[in-house]
């Protein structure tokens, strides 16, 4: 299967290359052969986090940010039955844990993170809310700027910067930082970050 | 050269300068009785308020109370060269409809006039 026209899945694909962690993901193109896979995936979860991604250009691919592990398997087929490759994540609770989540920018000497605290990395896209930004030099990630409440210890932020470090630049990702780490879930390419210096 | 009074102060989402009179959006309405020049000042704006933005070419510049240099808006004001402001808090409170303002999103600040 080509991934070049699965934005999502073309997307999760880079994070890998980048070295970069996403969450434990099952990619379902075949529900009926990839049964006992899914069956595999859901064991010992009480709860998943399902995507779904199509080859034509549509805008809506039905999605379920917190679906119990029980129903799952039946979303899964219902969704892969309507056309769609289903993306099945492992489920991180929106505040457990949850230390914070956002957009990663890279630029050519910095690095900017714009945070939500806890909650949905949604909120920044669709309701504008920023509760940090911290800007970063990539040279030595030394703190050029700050705005806002401080929502992460600064070592967590640097050990994320440091990962983020070598991904070319101009690209947003979208990530969420929990207790034991960071985990990515989306990387595009925005040339229009070039103007911001 | 007289000093000129900050008002706000935000995020640069999208670098420029631009001056302008004020005109607060809270609806897609308000955005339809922008001026030719205007500069929007909003809470924070959708992309589909920002399309209008391409068909009627009025807007001089953007001022949000939230967002950043990565919501979609800065985006498409940077692909439209229109210069943006972000995260300037209290924007819709500390303007008015009319005010005549210059909007320094390279600086970070919008100026009184």
């Amino acid at each position: 299967m080509k991934f070049d026209k699965l934005p999502k899945i073309r997307s999760l694909k880079r994070l890998e290359k980048y070295g970069l962690p996403i969450p434990q993901t099952l990619f379902i193109f075949n529900f009926d052969k990839q049964e006992k896979e899914i069956d595999e995936f859901l064991k010992g979860k009480k709860e998943v986090s399902i995507r779904s991604d199509k080859t034509d250009d549509s805008q809506f691919c039905p999605s379920i940010p917190r679906c119990p592990a029980g129903k799952a398997k039946s979303l899964c087929e219902k969704i892969s039955k309507q056309g769609y490759v289903v993306i099945l994540h492992e489920y991180f609770p929106l505040k457990k844990g949850r230390i914070a989540c956002g957009h990663i920018l890279t630029l050519k000497e910095h690095i900017v993170f714009e945070l939500v605290d806890r909650g949905a990395v949604s909120r920044l896209d669709r309701e504008g809310e920023v509760r940090e930004i911290v800007r970063l030099r990539k040279k030595d990630l030394a703190e050029t700027e700050h705005f806002g409440k401080r929502t992460a210890k600064r070592s967590a932020l640097k050990k994320v910067a440091l990962l983020v470090k070598n991904v070319p630049c101009f690209k947003i990702l979208d990530f969420t930082l929990m207790e034991n780490g960071p985990y990515f879930y989306q990387i595009q390419d925005d040339k229009t970050a070039s103007r911001l210096s | 050269m007289a000093k000129r009074k900050v008002v706000l102060k935000g995020i640069i989402a999208s670098p420029g300068r631009a001056q302008g009179r004020v005109r607060i959006v809270r609806s897609h309405k308000d955005l339809l009785k922008a001026g030719k020049k205007d500069i929007i000042v909003a809470s924070f704006l959708l992309p589909d308020v920002c399309l209008a933005f391409r068909n009627n070419s009025r807007v001089a510049g953007i001022v949000t109370e939230k967002g950043g240099s990565t919501c979609h808006i800065a985006i498409l004001a940077r692909e439209f060269n229109i210069p943006y402001l972000a995260g300037a808090r209290t924007a819709t409170r500390r303007l008015r409809n009319n005010d005549l303002i210059c909007l320094d999103a390279e600086q970070g600040v919008v100026y009184e006039i």
